[in-house]
């Protein structure tokens, strides 16, 4: 399902880029789609196929917390919020996420 | 947990909330005009369900619904699977009840945990003394003594009777928790005089009067105050259905007890053992006995699993059900086996609507799921009717009139170890009959092209394994019947069937002085011998198989002046007791009136003298053991009896003449001769001893029904796995009734083209006999082999002389599957015969 132009996520990336929108504060599923598509300088479109059951499952793990609210145009939009848990979470994928993107790197600079 | 939690929130709103949540996100990017990718709402839809809701949970309530539905059009599975899991949950359930109440139930007390049996220096009772002192040091929280195995006599108004009591200190009740069912316990503040009923003798023989409680019955000639009844439940300390008719104070001074204790709150058993060290070593200064209390000390668990542990003869019955249960499963799976060919069958039917569900994208697993849900159904309704039947079995077992001396009463209920334990068979079944017929029948729809023959291969391979099986459970079987026949034809060493046996309890009070018991005795062998048609009459202080007491000793011996450690059962009786049970004098001469008081006679079985004084002429040999102080001198050799079971081994015994003994017991067994038959002379014997005494409790009975006890094992043994091989053979026949009706069925158009081209129709039937025999020769041998190892172990429950591995068992028990299985053969040959090769061939 990848379009040419936006590289396929891998497995579980995405719950991290997830937790790393919420880190500034409480966002709707849109906004999340849309904080991740600009800070990859729109080189990542996370599709709504793949963003709701990702956010589904992130609540039912506690790592995110859902509220109905009020969206900036005046819509009933419903809000996720960062967790303690999911605090926790990001901090380890994130480091687990280092150390693999370090090593791939370093992969692919030498010569086989 | 939150999670779970969560979900039940949630699980309402979950639809229109994803709803409302897509069309918001849509609403923005359109509003943006953000080329963000749509997607698939109804994906997301669906997965969003799968993470909220109780999947599984749903989909297995369709699938029952759904498998509740197709069992319904197919009564003949629904029919087949009931009785065949059935019988097979009912009889594992009912042998299982049986294992647990004898093995694992617990005793009626409170907390029976802390309840531990207590044995001082290797004896199971001890004197009252000795109670009291554990119970004065203060090393339990309390301690009581019951004499369990007494017996008491009853006067009803009219007659006096024998009947079973527990003789106990008075703070039995209070510190053990006994509840009763009316009335009250024994207080520790009550007289003498007070008697608890059991339910049985309270219901049976005082005809269930509640208005008994503070009334008073006549127990060895004085009036005792009925102060409680015991619940009908009630379960004595030494297990085993032990029900005895009435709980009365120990009342005399000299009958030992039996001690149990009740651990104060923390102790284990280990410290109270070692504790009990220092208590019984201060008891053997303060107390003489012939032993030392302080050694074999033994404190264990009084009920539970625990018991079994440390009690050997629990760990034999304990074996021995184990056994039972492993047969009874061993039938459950040849049950299984018959629904599972029954299913593969069904299953080849219902390939089409498997293909259909698979190809509209239903998973694998979940069509396994469902399949394997609708045995679970077949086998819930097995549990349903085999619990049924449990019941039916307990109340059966329960009924049976066990010929034991002391009365019996099980309590085979329904309890949540049973509930427990059906529902692990029936998770079995299910896994059993549905896993591999399941798994077959989703391969073959994936591969449609499978050739037919492999199926029948598999069909044919349980129907093999179920023979085998059965012929496990039926060499079993067939090994515990021959046990039988061989008991019954081993002599017990005397005659049975023309002695009468008369057991008499005399009034206690009236009898304290040996001389009064002497004397009686005397009166009465005269009073029997004056009978017509009675050859001889002799008292015992114990007639074989009725009960004995076992002397381990040492001996010894004057003329060498060696000591030999002896083993050995030990018996007084009167001069003719030799003569009456037809026991022979091998050599020397049985008890002499009058003689000298240098030595005591004593006669010795031919087992005796050749385990300890061979190494002289054994006859007129002297030597002293135990205690006594006066020397034992061998005046005759006897033949040697069985003692407490007709399969045991040949045991040394002693016997010493009844009129020179100190007699302590107010219990003395009659045997008498008769040359009529013993069945019509019971009621003169009964009138002669009551008229020797009158206020004696008496039973009197031929010897032939009153030793049943000795021939209880084998006939257990023999009724039970007998029962059980039979069930087995019955049920694997079936299977193979059916898998031969299937494959003859199946081959109808090849039966019938054999037929339109010229084959005799005799040569059809042999056909499908042979190979039915074919399945039958090979679960045969395939059986043979397993149960010449699995039956090894089998030998400690047999008598002597039997070998488990005898080739007579083997050949009889194959010849009995061949015959029950081509019988099974002979109707779908027959019918292949009957094929219209006409018909046959417009069939398919």
């Amino acid at each position: 399902m990848a379009k040419s132009d936006s590289p396929m996520l891998l497995q579980g990336t995405l719950d991290l880029l997830i937790l790393h929108a919420l880190q500034r504060g409480a966002l709707h599923g849109y906004s999340i789609a849309q904080t991740i598509h600009l800070l990859s300088d729109q080189a990542l479109k996370v599709e709504e196929g793949s963003l709701y059951p990702a956010l589904y499952r992130l609540e039912l793990d506690g790592a995110i917390a859902a509220q109905w609210g009020v969206s900036e145009n005046n819509r009933k939009a419903k809000y996720y919020e960062i967790t303690k848990r999911g605090k926790k979470l990001l901090a380890a994928e994130q480091e687990t996420w280092s150390r693999l993107s370090l090593g791939v790197q370093r992969v692919l600079a030498r010569q086989p | 947990m939150r999670n779970l939690l969560l979900k039940l929130r949630r699980r309402r709103s979950m639809e229109r909330d994803v709803a409302a949540e897509l069309a918001f996100h849509r609403d923005m990017a359109a509003a943006q005009g953000n080329p963000i990718p749509m997607g698939n709402t109804a994906v997301v839809q669906e997965q969003a369900r799968d993470l909220w809701r109780f999947t599984f949970v749903e989909n297995l309530w369709r699938d029952i619904v759904y498998g509740a539905r197709s069992l319904r059009r197919s009564p003949a599975l629904v029919i087949t699977a009931l009785l065949s899991l059935g019988l097979g949950i009912g009889v594992n359930t009912g042998i299982f009840s049986m294992a647990a109440e004898f093995l694992l139930s617990e005793p009626s007390v409170t907390d029976a945990r802390s309840v531990v049996s207590v044995r001082l220096g290797g004896n199971s009772h001890v004197k009252k003394e000795a109670v009291e002192f554990v119970r004065a040091s203060g090393l339990f929280q309390d301690v009581v003594g019951e004499n369990e195995e007494a017996y008491i006599n009853w006067n009803d108004g009219a007659e006096t009777r024998q009947i079973s009591a527990v003789l106990l200190t008075k703070n039995y009740f209070t510190t053990l928790g006994v509840p009763v069912a009316q009335g009250r316990g024994i207080l520790p503040q009550d007289p003498n005089e007070v008697a608890v009923l059991g339910d049985h003798f309270w219901r049976t023989r005082l005809g269930g009067d509640p208005a008994v409680v503070g009334r008073a019955i006549r127990l060895e000639g004085r009036p005792y105050t009925v102060v409680g009844i015991l619940p009908k439940s009630f379960r004595s300390l030494i297990g085993f259905g032990y029900a005895p008719d009435v709980f009365v104070p120990s009342y005399r001074d000299d009958t030992i007890l039996a001690i149990y204790a009740r651990l104060k709150p923390g102790m284990t058993i280990g410290q109270a053992r070692a504790g009990l060290v220092a208590v019984a070593q201060r008891l053997d200064k303060a107390m003489s006995a012939p032993f030392r209390y302080a050694e074999g000390i033994q404190v264990s668990a009084a009920g539970g699993f625990d018991r079994i542990k440390s009690e050997t003869e629990m760990q034999t019955v304990g074996l021995f059900f184990a056994m039972l249960l492993i047969v009874v499963g061993l039938v459950l799976t040849i049950a299984c086996v018959n629904v599972a060919s029954l299913l593969l069958a069904r299953g080849s039917a219902r390939r089409q609507e498997l293909a259909i569900r698979l190809s509209l994208g239903a998973g694998r697993g979940r069509l396994v799921q469902q399949l394997l849900v609708e045995t679970a159904l077949l086998s819930l309704l097995g549990v349903g009717f085999g619990l049924v039947l449990r019941e039916v079995l307990a109340a059966a077992v329960e009924e049976i009139q066990l010929p034991v001396p002391i009365p019996i009463r099980l309590h085979l209920t329904l309890d949540w170890r049973v509930t427990l334990y059906a529902m692990l068979l029936a998770s079995f079944a299910t896994v059993a009959c549905g896993l591999l017929p399941a798994w077959r029948s989703v391969r073959q729809s994936i591969a449609p092209s499978l050739p037919r023959e492999g199926r029948m291969r598999l069909q044919r391979g349980l129907v093999v394994a179920q023979l085998a099986l059965s012929l496990i459970v039926l060499t079993a079987g067939f090994l515990f019947l021959r046990n039988l026949w061989r008991s019954n034809a081993i002599s017990p060493g005397f005659d049975v069937l023309h002695t009468i046996y008369a057991d008499v309890n005399l009034p206690p009070q009236e009898y304290k002085e040996v001389a009064r018991k002497r004397v009686y005795v005397a009166q009465a062998l005269r009073e029997l011998t004056a009978l017509p048609g009675i050859e001889s009459a002799a008292a015992a202080r114990v007639v074989p198989f009725t009960a004995g007491t076992r002397f381990m000793t040492d001996l010894k011996l004057a003329d060498t002046g060696k000591t030999v450690h002896a083993f050995f059962y030990w018996n007084a009786v009167s001069p003719d007791y030799f003569r009456t049970m037809s026991i022979p004098i091998e050599s020397g001469q049985t008890f002499q009136t009058g003689g000298d008081d240098d030595a005591r006679p004593a006669i010795v079985n031919r087992t005796f003298a050749q385990r300890y004084l061979m190494d002289r002429d054994p006859l007129g040999r002297v030597f002293r053991y135990g205690e006594a102080k006066t020397p034992y001198m061998v005046v005759g050799i006897v033949g040697g009896t069985k003692n407490l079971s007709i399969g045991e081994e040949d045991q040394p015994q002693l016997y010493e003449d009844l009129a020179r003994i100190d007699n302590d017991r107010a219990r003395v067994q009659f045997v008498v001769s008769s040359s009529t038959p013993p069945g019509m002379q019971l009621q003169a014997v009964r009138a002669a001893l009551r008229r020797a005494e009158p206020n004696a409790g008496l039973e009197v009975a031929t010897l032939y029904s009153s030793i049943g006890l000795a021939f209880l094992p084998s006939q257990v043994g023999a009724a039970l796995l007998g029962g059980i091989g039979v069930l087995g053979l019955m049920l694997a026949t079936m299977g193979l009734y059916g898998v031969m009706v299937y494959s003859v069925s199946r081959r109808t158009r090849e039966i019938g083209v054999r037929l339109a081209l010229g084959a005799d129709r005799r040569d059809i039937a042999f056909m499908v006999l042979a190979s039915a025999s074919k399945l039958i020769l090979i679960g045969s041998a395939a059986g043979l082999l397993c149960a010449f190892f699995l039956m090894k172990p089998l030998a400690m429950f047999l008598v002597p002389g039997l070998r488990p591995g005898d080739p007579v068992t083997f050949v009889a028990v194959a010849a009995l599957l061949a015959i029950a299985g081509l019988a099974a053969a002979w109707g779908p040959a027959r019918r292949a015969a009957a094929v219209d090769p006409m018909t046959s061939l417009r069939y398919e």
